[in-house]
């Protein structure tokens, strides 16, 4: 193997210069990461990464639709339409004031304001959480209609397609609690506004993309 | 154990740990595939033999050591997924990306190191699970990797193994679906926001754009995969009929699903692959890559082409003649910038002094086998041959050419290349130079072939063909691709010889190869 060696080795002392300074330990969160010379678990890294997290939950949802297109057009007898329990109404419009709730949280934080963002946070919590018990509530209602998984395409479909969709809210709930649990003991410092703010922005993807769904539900199937 | 040894060489975070977790990991899937692999290939020339063993180990779909049609296919799926899954999955983006993407970016670590050791531990998990449907008391799964419904839909009745067997197998597709996510998350958030400030996209060294590529790639195709494995486990689980004609659904939706995911996972085989390949040509031809934007574009197109091909694997499961136009045209499309890369890779050898080492040779190698399994790419992507060529053992040929022999090539380059960041020696090159000439005759020797038998109408997929009488011609060929088969196998024991030889005894070195990998790793890490 050719041994092309490093230029900085043939100094006199041997050792090469550090490429890049010793990285600075501890902390971890504030805009200021990004003029730290070591980069990485940085408060954009985060955002890139639920960005892309997002984009992978919008190639699992497109392929569960695209897998609904195709299904409806096979022009089976067994696609009835589903008619909506009104509950899912409901639950749309918790959504939708959960995600508000997150977002003044969110920007009252940004101002320093720790109390009220306590108040706004819990209260999106508690309406997230509501929008879960909302859906359980509503599958219940439809498989007492006699909408179940098997039989009919269509239920069929809106079953995956909330179970999926309930299923990510799971996993957004589990980041909107942690950062509850921290702002209740008050240790909601500069690096927990990362926490906030990609929580946040993912819960507004989840809203989006349960409104998305509704209006195919709705419009479309 | 202490915790602190837990911690550091278990669930650790330090993506060199991982890397080399991730690499031990594919060793033991390949070992595992190469040893299903023999066993088919001895199945197929001599289906009456008895073995004792094969007794032994399966006393009911072995009996009399006769292997079963039904543990023939299960052998089958088996090779396949852990072989594409585990072994050209993993080992050149997860082990090599991990290994080296880091430093060669001017980063210490990956961007969400615990993430990176989540991704790994769901990967065991996933594993197990693969393994564990083979174990199942009737058998493992017969649907091939595949897993086309409705076979693979219909459970327990559909044969042995496809009742829990084929269960815990879409389970742990879509358990490595998660950690596949998991990992090309890191892999994209790293390269975007890991890397020297000083550094743009167009200055990234080729293993990173490919890398960074291959990772976009996963990210778009295996949550599909996800979605698919979730409604055919409803199906299975729940009654459901998403792809169940008696059910009202369409096998069809499965294989658009399926190889939406499965034609770029080619491409997450071989891409980063062709990044390592850039990489080591230029620095043992001691000069920079031929035409560096054209790679970095051709990498590109090649990605993007890659998403839009998927219709190729079903041009006779009768698509649209009109689609099947358009799936055929921008499959051959795929051609050009294979070709661009061809071209610059041998632009980068032309006229230079080559040093000829071991991860040299492997690349070379690559480029040779890269070259032959692509031109039979070409007769398959045009649906009038393919209808002829489609179940046929040219198919096996041409994917076993250029997506595994190309894939493992840049393998076994990257692991001569980068096997001192791994374990702070080298591996022995005279062992290595014997090891790759071999591989290299004997690849061609099982591979090539298997176009000829092809061209005979040879049927794949077949437990047994000795008793056609159209294939009589065929069987001595056949015969001679097995020996070949049994020897490439032999001769990897001379790597796996080196390789622990090596890790132990090798000759210690501080730092060799091009600088942008090494200016930060003079200290390997053990």
């Amino acid at each position: 193997m050719a041994t092309l060696t490093h230029p900085d080795s043939l100094k006199s002392d041997g050792a090469p210069p550090p490429f890049f300074p010793e990285p600075p330990t501890g902390g971890g969160g504030d805009d200021s990461d990004r003029n730290r010379p070591e980069r990485g678990n940085s408060r954009s890294a985060a955002f890139i990464g639920i960005v892309v997290m997002m984009c992978a939950s919008v190639m699992t949802f497109s392929a569960l639709l695209s897998a609904m297109v195709v299904r409806r057009g096979l022009n089976g007898t067994d696609w009835h339409h589903l008619t909506l329990p009104s509950i899912l109404w409901w639950n749309t419009g918790i959504l939708i004031l959960s995600s508000v709730a997150i977002d003044v949280a969110r920007r009252l934080l940004r101002r320093g304001r720790r109390q009220e963002f306590n108040y706004w946070w819990t209260a999106g919590t508690l309406m997230g959480t509501w929008f879960l018990i909302g859906q359980i509530v509503a599958w219940k209602q439809l498989a007492e209609h006699g909408f179940t998984l098997i039989g009919n395409q269509h239920s069929a479909f809106f079953y995956v397609l909330t179970w999926a969709h309930a299923a990510h809210v799971v996993g957004a709930l589990v980041g909107v609690f942690y950062v509850e649990y921290r702002a209740l003991r008050f240790r909601l410092g500069p690096a927990g506004r990362t926490w906030v703010d990609v929580s946040a922005l993912f819960w507004h993807f989840l809203d989006v993309l349960w409104l998305f769904l509704m209006a195919i539900f709705v419009f479309w199937a | 154990m202490t915790k602190l040894a837990l911690r550091n060489r278990i669930f650790s975070t330090d993506h060199r740990t991982i890397a080399r977790q991730y690499f031990f990991l594919s060793l033991i899937a390949v070992i595992f595939g190469v040893v299903l692999s023999i066993l088919m290939r001895f199945h197929l020339v001599y289906p009456a033999a008895q073995v004792k063993w094969f007794e032994w180990l399966w006393p009911v779909k072995a009996s009399g050591g006769v292997m079963t049609p039904e543990l023939y296919l299960s052998l089958m799926t088996l090779h396949g997924t852990i072989m594409v899954f585990f072994v050209l999955t993993l080992a050149p983006l997860n082990a090599f990306g991990n290994l080296v993407l880091p430093q060669q970016l001017g980063a210490t670590q990956m961007a969400f190191p615990r993430l990176n050791m989540l991704s790994f531990w769901t990967t065991v998990v996933s594993f197990l699970l693969l393994i564990a449907s083979f174990t199942c008391q009737d058998g493992g799964p017969l649907s091939g990797w595949t897993a086309y419904p409705p076979l693979s839909a219909l459970g327990a009745i559909a044969g042995p193994g496809q009742g829990l067997g084929q269960t815990l197998w879409f389970f742990s597709i879509g358990v490595f679906c998660i950690a596949a996510t998991l990992t090309s998350i890191n892999f994209i958030a790293t390269v975007i926001e890991l890397r020297d400030p000083a550094m743009r996209m167009m200055q990234m060294p080729l293993p990173c754009w490919n890398w960074f590529v291959t990772a976009i790639l996963s990210l778009l195709s295996f949550p599909v995969l996800l979605a698919a494995g979730i409604l055919i486990l409803l199906d299975r689980l729940a009654g459901t009929g998403f792809f169940l004609p008696s059910g009202g659904g369409s096998p069809l939706l499965w294989q658009h699903l399926f190889w939406f995911f499965g034609h770029p996972e080619v491409y997450i085989a071989i891409l980063p692959g062709m990044g390592i390949v850039s990489h080591i040509v230029s620095v043992f031809s001691r000069r920079p890559i031929f035409g560096y934007r054209a790679m970095v574009y051709s990498t590109i197109a090649i990605a993007v082409l890659g998403l839009l091909v998927w219709g190729h694997h079903m041009f006779i499961s009768g698509l649209s003649p009109y689609s099947a136009i358009a799936f055929s045209v921008l499959t051959m499309a795929i051609g050009a910038p294979s070709a661009v890369k061809t071209l610059n890779w041998i632009a980068t050898l032309w006229g230079s002094r080559p040093e000829l080492n071991t991860a040299m040779l492997f690349c070379l190698g690559f480029v040779s086998i890269f070259v032959t399994g692509g031109l039979s790419g070409l007769f398959l992507g045009q649906p009038q041959i393919d209808a002829y060529f489609h179940d046929t053992y040219f198919v096996v040929a041409h994917f076993h050419m250029i997506m595994g022999i190309a894939a493992l090539f840049g393998i076994f380059a990257a692991t001569f290349y980068w096997f001192p960041l791994m374990f702070g020696r080298k591996l022995n090159e005279r062992l290595g130079k014997l090891h790759f000439y071999l591989t290299f005759i004997l690849a061609y020797g099982t591979f090539v072939p298997m176009h000829f038998a092809g061209f005979a109408g040879n049927p794949r997929r077949y437990a047994d063909f000795t008793t056609f009488e159209f294939l009589a011609p065929v069987l001595p060929l056949q015969k001679g691709i097995t020996h070949s088969a049994f020897t490439l196998a032999a001769v990897q024991v001379i790597f796996l010889a080196n390789l622990f030889w090596s890790m132990r005894r090798g000759e210690v070195i501080v730092w060799t190869g091009d600088t942008e990998t090494w200016q930060r790793s003079h200290t390997p890490t053990r």
